[in-house]
């Protein structure tokens, strides 16, 4: 925002002029003294000056909590024990990460909320597409056709006439982005661009690792959080100036005894990528673990898994067992489940 | 009375203090607090100044130096600020052995900053605090409002919920007599909510215009006791280019708080990342935002991991012992460790109690 454009004295106004002080930023983050000998202007001239150009940033006076809304609590996954753990699905405002080691069914949650998202608001999504960035492999289009077709299944707490008047795969917007710069690219403008026009309310990046593990070396590390930060608040700025909610789907590293107890208890021998600078802008942390065992449902089988919530403002550190059927990922409650 | 003996002190315009400067030998002007108006004439008259500087050249002899925060000037003996330090009350923070090793609390009129890694803890402190503060004075409470200043989004209104409903339970179970009861009447989870203020931060810019203008939010909410940034690293980790700049800022950033915190009485609760620091080739997690920063908070608490046990420790604080203690993170909130241990705030309350329902003790 501009200086010409507060309400000020023609005196103060000259003053901005004379010295070129354009931009309400540079006001608020000059301190008096310093405006004061800039400008020539006295103290009380200065601090209706700062008042002002503070009073231009911000974007809204504090509101009590009691005014917050109380409405959307975000993008469900669509089975009600996984709900549960995630007290109502992804966050609106913030990233999710979800780390795992290979074959865990990360892609699963991924291709999963992509879909729940375009649910209305009473049925646990947000009504409108997503946004998925493909980094690390091409997209599985097949078997987002597969959960598709099995959302009547899957969904069987919304009636059958809605989930096939929905046309999934028209509102699943794919992105592959092969290097940094393009990734940078595709966030900044084109998913800029869908979520101002409305056709998507979630943003899907999988995975971040990939590329940062690509492109630097070990010594690298003052570049590659640079980037990281950079990455992470377009990141934070899609996702509070539209209310969306981001998933960042990670890789993992093996920890190493020293650096293991700074980061808190983990079950596993692995922790998420890309290190504490990337922790820091993280909201909530979850992670997939496969345990040993088969759940057998039917014909189907599938390999026991485990949902973490390693870290999160309103969870609890808590898990749940998970499998991996045809028409998604649900919870394996204890006493359905039939290990082998 | 004063006289203009130092007026190169007062920040008034350099133009201002000229012309004070030419007619200082001519006239002796005196401010004299009955007749404002004659006073105001002649000092027109004598310095050729328009009636509106001369206004301001005024009102910067009276504010005594002219700054914009008012009568904060009086110069306090030891044991005035001793006094005036034992009136205030700490914030509790629902884990006896924390508030134990703090003396009571997180103090008033200083600043406290919680570190530690994600995921340990710090804004669940930061909203039992934002409701601890609001605990009223009959339970040993501040009673006052809160202003929680949100710069990563992390202020989910379930879980300051949660915390506030755990309060609530907490005090109506401890309410014996008609006073405490009629209190609770009152602490309500929506009232609860309704005193917590929020303001919502996306970048330094945003960070830097609040903080300018708080001193007139907070003028205008006296009740409000308690001021929570979550958290300052955040929105200035991203200025990793400029860091002359971003020490410049964080400076003032420091000053704004203290003077806020002595000036209003409230308490400053600030949280900090940690960050990677390689030293003789090892690497050590230390609290962002650089060296210099560490000299703004005056208790700095970290929070980290042993194993599995939460710990939090007092690593800078000019007036308690270096303690480690040990806290967990309940449904409920931010409480001690050991389940099995009274919580602190019960004790006392059991002994007075006992006493008063004693008629023996009373009446003797």
């Amino acid at each position: 925002m501009n200086c010409d454009q507060l309400l000020l004295h023609p005196r103060v106004s000259a003053a901005l002029r004379r010295v070129q002080l354009k931009s309400v930023q540079d006001v608020v983050c000059a301190s008096a003294p310093d405006l004061q000998r800039l400008t020539g202007l006295s103290n009380s001239d200065v601090q209706q000056l700062i008042t002002a150009a503070a009073a231009a940033c911000r974007r809204h006076p504090p509101i009590t909590a009691q005014q917050l809304q109380h409405g959307v609590s975000g993008v469900r996954l669509g089975c009600p024990v996984l709900d549960r753990l995630l007290r109502g699905g992804l966050p609106v405002g913030g990233i999710t990460e979800l780390a795992g080691e290979s074959g865990t069914g990360k892609t699963q949650v991924g291709l999963q909320l992509s879909l729940s998202v375009q649910y209305p608001a009473e049925h646990g999504g947000l009504g409108a597409g997503a946004l998925y960035v493909c980094t690390e492999d091409s997209f599985p289009i097949k078997r987002l056709h597969q959960l598709i077709g099995e959302q009547v299944c899957l969904r069987s707490d919304v009636p059958a006439d809605l989930v096939n008047s929905l046309r999934f795969s028209d509102h699943v917007y794919i992105e592959h982005a092969a290097d940094l710069d393009s990734l940078q690219v595709c966030l900044t403008r084109r998913a800029r661009l869908l979520l101002a026009r409305g056709l998507v309310r979630l943003i899907v990046v999988d995975s971040v690792a990939a590329l940062f593990r690509a492109e630097f070396q070990a010594d690298d590390w003052l570049e590659r959080n640079r980037r990281l930060l950079t990455f992470s608040s377009t990141l934070h700025h899609l996702s509070q100036e539209f209310s969306t909610p981001v998933l960042c789907i990670n890789q993992v590293t093996d920890v190493f005894s020293q650096s293991h107890n700074s980061m808190g208890p983990s079950s596993s021998t692995v922790s998420p990528a890309l290190g504490l600078a990337w922790a820091n802008q993280v909201m909530v942390r979850l992670m997939m673990r496969r345990l040993q065992g088969m759940v057998i449902r039917g014909e189907q089988s599938s390999a026991l898994r485990r949902l973490e919530v390693v870290f999160a403002p309103h969870l609890a550190r808590d898990g749940q067992d998970t499998a991996v059927w045809t028409e998604g990922l649900r919870g394996v409650e204890s006493w359905t489940s039939n290990r082998k | 009375m004063q006289t203009y003996g130092q007026e190169g002190a007062l920040n008034t315009d350099t133009e201002l203090s000229h012309v004070l400067h030419d007619s200082k030998h001519q006239a002796a002007f005196y401010v004299e607090e009955n007749k404002p108006q004659d006073l105001l004439r002649s000092f027109i008259s004598e310095t050729g100044l328009s009636e509106e500087e001369a206004v301001e050249v005024l009102k910067a002899v009276k504010g005594g130096g002219g700054g914009g925060s008012g009568d904060f000037s009086a110069s306090l003996t030891a044991l005035e600020l001793l006094q005036k330090e034992e009136e205030l009350r700490s914030i509790v923070t629902f884990s006896s052995q924390l508030d134990e090793s703090l003396g009571g609390g997180i103090p008033v009129g200083k600043i406290t900053e919680v570190c530690g890694v994600p995921g340990i803890g710090k804004t669940q402190l930061c909203l039992q605090l934002a409701v601890d503060v609001q605990v009223p004075q009959c339970f040993g409470g501040v009673e006052g409002q809160v202003m929680f200043i949100d710069t990563e989004g992390s202020f989910l209104l379930q879980r300051v919920t949660d915390i506030a409903a755990a309060a609530v339970r907490h005090c109506s179970l401890l309410a014996e007599d008609d006073e405490q009861r009629a209190a609770t009447e009152t602490f309500t989870v929506e009232t609860v909510l309704s005193n917590i203020f929020l303001v919502r931060c996306h970048d330094h810019v945003e960070l830097l215009a609040e903080l300018h203008l708080l001193p007139d939010f907070l003028s205008q909410h006296p009740k409000i006791r308690l001021l929570v940034i979550d958290s300052v690293a955040f929105p200035f980790r991203l200025l990793f280019d400029e860091l002359s700049q971003r020490t410049r800022l964080l400076n003032g950033v420091g000053q704004q708080l203290i003077t806020m915190a002595i000036n209003y009485n409230i308490s400053v609760v600030i949280t900090n990342q940690m960050t990677t620091r390689i030293r003789d080739g090892q690497s050590h997690i230390v609290p962002a935002l650089g060296e210099c920063w560490g000299h703004a908070p005056t208790i700095r608490l970290l929070l980290q991991w042993e194993g599995s046990r939460r710990l939090a420790t007092i690593f800078k604080s000019p007036c308690h012992m270096e303690t480690m203690v040990q806290y967990q993170i309940t449904p409920e909130g931010f409480r001690d460790a050991d389940q099995s241990e009274m919580p602190q705030s019960k004790q006392p309350r059991m002994d007075t109690d006992q006493s008063a329902a004693d008629p023996k003790e009373t009446s003797s």
